[in-house]
């Protein structure tokens, strides 16, 4: 029995999180190999479907192969080569660059407002955390066609413009270059400030009263408390959903494929876009591998530099 | 003690070599990809066994009713069809047969899919001249048949129907109502559109942003100034470049301009989109092919009209007009197509002899090829087939059966492909259309910009 006895983490001071204070000099080898059992089923998941999929993936980047035939060519880097000298692929990253700083910007600000007014004890609370969360889990593919009629020419949009006498902004949103873009953002912050909000809301939940308490005894106004104690206290949720929305943004590709299909003219073509079109109606699957290892490269190397600048900036 | 250890070690190895075999499982099944992979022993037999069938047409009750047909006279093979969305169709396909767990028979058009997925097929030259004899080339459509068939000669798949672009089809009671002739040049049809908008009523829907559709007016423009140029430019015999051309995509961006195309129809898809919106009668005239000829039946067309949101729907009395000439010299109608799909029998297959019974029969027989030509969604291949009108229900017989007759017996004439087998030339297509639709280009900056894509795209010009 002397062998089973497993000794719990005691916490010393805050500063000291997890840190163990006293530790048995060896551990029992009885618990070591069906420690490491357990975690087989999890690396085989990982190593089988992910990692696996992920060299097959850059493996299928140096080929020139329709994804189909069993003849492929080796090609070496030249699908990393093309991708970077092709204007639609340059067009799908400065879009992602333009939708993230504008979605990420404008849900934040969205998710805090609302996570701030629904803990200034509204009424009918409960009421307006449901309407705002509820774009969060409607499917794009039910709404795309709702918004492809919202915003076309003579969609509602347009009619409730001319019903307020503004008919001479009428336009039909999705069809012109400049405002397809716009509109996608639009409805990306739609489907996401719900989740950004519930995020924002329970981790103001964890802000100690008595600080906020402590700075309204020294003067400070709504906007003060929100800038100076607020906003420090949530930083890792911003940090957090930075980096989803890093991530978020390469990904992008139901919405923009359900309603623009990536038009007009690549005005809305996205990483995700221009992958499937590649890999599937063009037949071109090992440029569209390379296009999603460079986008895995970027995800990968965006959500590090956050992390590290963020744990530095903890610091 | 030592029992116990030794237990735990005969675990963790049985573990490990359990996981390293479901590991080694899932590398086979991805690795194995490719046409070469696999296989299907024999084939099975050609009388029995389970055929899975997927396409992304017929509709569903269809292909139910050629199945039960069928079964009539092999009930001991089951065949189960999946129907998949078009858009989604070469997603799943792609993968299914690149590894070992694809359909026994599947879909497939001609052009780029069939360059695509036609090698994955068997040849089934022998098992059609066994069904219909050495002849069996002249009693199939010829250009179901050609865009069906490898560069070896080898059928890859059998044609069961064909389908035809070109067809503007009217809402003939708007067009009764307002006192309207269906236009026959495009100078009419912008004085059409005019007066319909006048009632306030949409003249012509086309969802320009799913670019398939937009080819198919472009040709349809060009062949009305000089038939088959298009055709010929697709195949290196004429340059994009050729005057008559430039004039065909200069009537295109006309369309937009004069306003024929409604406002913002490059943020419109075809469907369901314009579909639902042609049904749903906010618009007097489409641009579909003769697949559309299905919706002259009241109760298909009772069905697509609901599912464009439409309550109370009343099916309304529609008929196909040649496209108009860009000209008044020009020649209006010109149409042009391909086998709507073939059957392919997965070369992987188990049940490859049960699927290629079942393919032969609804490609070959009067049986099959009757319920066909009967739901007027295709053209049957076997040309000695017409429907049987008078067994067949329409919405207003007496305006609707002699259009549908005369777009039968022009369909027979057509010898130009609608389907292009570079997808990176139909790309370059959609892309002139859709810039010239925007007005960033001039016709002449976007057919030297489609001559160089073409050039790029690996067709040789002579």
């Amino acid at each position: 029995m002397d062998d089973v006895v497993i000794n719990a983490p005691v916490l010393t001071k805050p500063g000291d999180a997890w840190e163990p204070k006293s530790q048995p000099k060896r551990r029992p080898r009885r618990l070591r190999s069906p420690g490491y059992v357990w975690l087989i089923p999890a690396l085989a998941l990982s190593v089988g479907l992910i990692y696996y999929s992920v060299g097959y993936t850059g493996y299928m980047s140096t080929l020139e192969w329709d994804g189909v035939s069993p003849v492929s060519r080796p090609v070496g880097a030249q699908n990393y080569v093309d991708a970077f000298q092709d204007p639609i692929f340059w067009k799908a990253i400065r879009n992602t660059v333009v939708f993230f700083v504008f979605s990420f910007a404008v849900q934040t600000a969205l998710g805090i407002l609302f996570a701030a007014i629904m803990h200034s004890k509204v009424k009918l609370a409960v009421l307006y955390k449901v309407v705002i969360f509820l774009p969060v889990v409607l499917a794009p593919s039910i709404m795309a066609p709702v918004f492809r009629q919202i915003f076309s020419a003579n969609g509602q949009v347009n009619q409730f413009l001319e019903a307020i006498g503004l008919g001479f902004f009428a336009h039909p949103w999705l069809a012109d270059q400049a405002t397809a873009l716009p509109i996608l953002m639009v409805i990306t912050i739609w489907h996401n400030t719900g989740l950004t909000f519930i995020l924002y809301f329970a981790a103001m939940g964890q802000i100690e009263p008595e600080v906020m308490e402590a700075a309204r005894i020294d003067g400070a106004g709504n906007f003060r408390a929100l800038w100076s104690i607020v906003l420090p206290g949530v930083q890792g949720t911003t940090v957090a959903i930075f980096i989803l929305s890093i991530i978020g943004a390469l990904k992008t590709f139901d919405i923009p494929y359900l309603v623009t299909l990536g038009g007009p003219n690549y005005a809305t073509e996205f990483l995700g876009t221009l992958i499937y079109r590649e890999s599937i109606p063009l037949a071109n699957a090992g440029y569209g591998a390379a296009i999603s290892i460079i986008l895995l490269v970027l995800a990968l190397g965006l959500s590090m530099i956050v992390n590290i600048r963020s744990q530095r900036k903890e610091q | 003690m030592q029992s116990a250890r030794f237990r735990g070690a005969q675990r963790s190895i049985a573990a490990v070599a359990i996981t390293g075999m479901a590991v080694a499982a899932l590398a086979g099944c991805t690795g194995s990809g490719g046409a070469g992979g696999g296989g299907g022993g024999e084939g099975g037999s050609a009388t029995s066994g389970t055929v899975d069938w997927w396409g992304w047409t017929p509709e569903q009750a269809v292909a139910e009713e050629y199945i039960t047909a069928f079964n009539e006279e092999y009930p001991d093979i089951k065949v189960n069809f999946r129907q998949l969305t078009i858009d989604g169709y070469e997603a799943a396909l792609r993968p299914a047969l690149a590894s070992n767990t694809g359909p026994d028979l599947f879909d497939i058009a001609p052009g780029a899919q069939f360059v695509q997925f036609g090698p994955n097929g068997t040849d089934l030259t022998e098992q059609v001249t066994e069904a219909l004899g050495d002849d069996w080339e002249d009693q199939l459509a010829p250009i179901g048949v050609a865009g069906l068939t490898d560069e070896d000669g080898a059928l890859r798949g059998i044609p069961v129907g064909s389908t035809f672009a070109g067809p503007v089809w009217i809402n003939q009671q708007i067009f009764d109502e307002q006192g309207l002739t269906p236009p026959t040049t495009v100078d009419e049809w912008v004085s059409v559109c005019d007066k319909l908008e006048a009632a306030d009523i949409g003249c012509f829907v086309q969802g320009a942003s799913q670019v398939a559709f937009d080819q198919d007016t472009i040709q349809a423009i060009a062949d009305t100034i000089n038939p088959g140029l298009f055709t010929k430019a697709t195949r290196g015999e004429a340059e994009w470049t050729d005057p008559d051309l430039v004039e065909a995509f200069t009537t295109w961006q006309r369309l937009f301009d004069e306003g024929i195309m409604q406002e913002g129809a490059l943020g419109v898809q075809q469907y369901p989109d314009a579909n639902n919106a042609f049904m749903a009668q906010d618009y007097a005239m489409v641009m579909m092919g003769t697949w559309y000829m299905q919706f002259t039946r009241p109760n298909n067309m009772t069905l697509a009209i609901e599912a464009a949101g439409v309550g109370g729907a009343e099916p309304f009395n529609m008929t196909p007009i040649p496209f108009p000439a860009a000209t008044a010299e020009g020649t209006p109608g010109a149409m042009f197509g391909d086998a709507n799909y073939g059957l392919v029998v997965n070369a992987k297959a188990d049940a490859r002899n049960a699927a290629t019974t079942f393919a032969v029969w609804l490609g070959t027989s009067e049986k099959g090829q009757q319920i066909v030509a009967n739901a007027l969604n295709d053209i049957p291949s076997l040309t000695s087939v017409q429907p049987d009108w008078d067994s067949i229900e329409l919405v207003n017989p007496e305006v609707q059966r002699p259009k549908l007759e005369e777009l039968y017996e022009r369909a027979a004439t057509v010898t130009d492909n609608r389907l292009l087998p570079n997808s990176d030339l139909a790309d370059a297509i959609g892309n002139a259309a859709t810039t010239l639709a925007a007005g960033d280009v001039t016709p002449e900056e976007a057919t030297e910009t489609l001559q160089s894509a073409a050039e790029a795209a690996g067709v040789t010009f002579k």
